[in-house]
């Protein structure tokens, strides 16, 4: 038994824990077996004292404390505003709690900013309307353009709330394979420096602008560009790597799906000129 | 076997994330139909980008045309066979598997030989 409890790293995931005993033991992250020394902890590389090593936590990650709206209202003013102190804070091994935060935050903000499309959606459907006209019948685009109009003149409850409840489900797949393509680029280019609990932190964080999902039409786009920011802002302050790395691995992996974003940008850029010349 | 797998616990819930995220890949594989956008670098330039090939590899690869899967993108199918095993062994592992496939260490030959895989892979895709 020691004397307190101290912080030990696995030397498998590098995750850090904390035990109060010493001996051999699995780890809780990686489930490995590793020995932690009984004596004198100052001298042993691989135990270090708890108040030196370890981040005290974000709000988020200490609203047992602080109360859930409390924690969530800091972490969220945090992100947006001191982005650096939010990401210098976050403990690695919490990572459960940093997908929770990511999925309550997108997917909260999702379903609102669905909600009000809903209301707003005579505008919608005429967009809708105008994008069928320009798309030529052949194009395999033109069926799902119908069946849209189709569904927002024939609403079901069904077709309403399917994609509100698919939210959280569509979050959390969102965060892992935003974090893993991100995570991936950081190995390719030499920049992972502290494994993947630290891209995942710096991905789950970097959600915090989607909150701007609830403006319909410019919100997403304005959240998205936010998150990019955010993600390298994070990769910085979780890794220790330069503002150089930092930034291409938050970006190449935009890059690799800007077919998308080009595709979306496209089809906007031709219906504004579609409706200018019509009222002309 | 050693060599790959080693002895852990139940998953960490990033292997079960990860695992969900592969899943859900390759479940939109079955839904998404191909065709649906054409790559904006392809449609302006005629050149193909890097990930060209990858969403037919993955519509291939979940019908279980591995030859048709190849030719679109070998990549891109190592990647969907990839998504596959993780989510399959994270399954397992659920149900009591004591054993964790071993990721290798990401040593400079390693990353140096991925990033000539995938310019490989590039002009494999824009040459066919």
């Amino acid at each position: 038994m020691l004397e307190s409890a101290v912080l030990a790293r696995c030397p498998s995931c590098r995750n850090t824990f904390s035990t109060d005993h010493g001996g051999r033991q699995n780890c809780p992250s990686c489930g490995k077996p590793l020995l932690v020394p009984e004596t004198e902890p100052a001298l042993q590389a691989e135990i270090v004292p708890e108040s030196a090593a370890e981040p005290v936590g974000t709000p988020w990650e200490r609203r047992a404390e602080l109360g859930l709206l409390s924690g969530w209202l800091q972490t969220m003013q945090q992100a947006l505003l001191e982005p650096t102190r939010l990401f210098a804070s976050a403990r690695l091994d919490r990572g459960a709690d940093q997908l929770g935060f990511a999925v309550l935050t997108s997917s909260v903000f999702s379903i609102i900013g669905q909600l009000l499309n809903l209301l707003l959606s005579s505008n919608s459907d005429a967009l809708m309307q105008q994008l069928l006209q320009m798309t030529p019948n052949d194009s395999p685009m033109a069926p799902w353009i119908k069946s849209q109009i189709q569904a927002a003149q024939h609403p079901s409850l069904a077709r309403t709330l399917l994609p509100l409840l698919a939210a959280p489900v569509i979050a959390v797949v969102f965060t892992y394979l935003n974090a893993a393509v991100t995570h991936g680029v950081a190995v390719l280019i030499g920049q992972a420096k502290r494994g993947f609990p630290a891209t995942f932190a710096a991905c789950t964080y970097a959600t915090a602008p989607l909150a701007l999902a609830a403006i319909p039409a410019c919100g997403s786009i304005i959240g998205v560009v936010w998150l990019i920011v955010l993600t390298g802002v994070g990769m910085k302050v979780t890794h220790r790597i330069s503002s150089g790395g930092a930034a291409a691995t938050a970006l190449v992996p935009y890059l690799l799906c800007c077919c998308l974003v080009a595709i979306g940008g496209v089809a906007g850029g031709a219906l504004i000129v579609k409706a200018l010349g019509m009222q002309q | 076997m050693k060599a790959v797998t080693e002895r852990a616990g139940p998953p960490a819930v990033h292997a079960l994330g990860l695992a969900a995220a592969g899943a859900a890949l390759l479940c939109a594989s079955f839904v998404v139909p191909l065709g649906l956008f054409d790559c904006p670098l392809r449609a302006a330039t005629g050149i193909a980008c890097p990930t060209c090939g990858c969403t037919r590899a993955f519509h291939w690869f979940v019908r279980g045309d591995l030859a048709a899967a190849l030719r679109a993108s070998p990549l891109g199918t190592l990647l969907a066979l990839a998504c596959l095993v993780h989510a399959l062994w994270t399954l397992a592992r659920l149900f009591g598997l004591p054993y964790a496939l071993k990721l290798p260490q990401p040593t400079r030959l390693l990353r140096y030989s991925t990033g000539f895989a995938i310019l490989l892979n590039w002009a494999y895709v824009a040459l066919s």
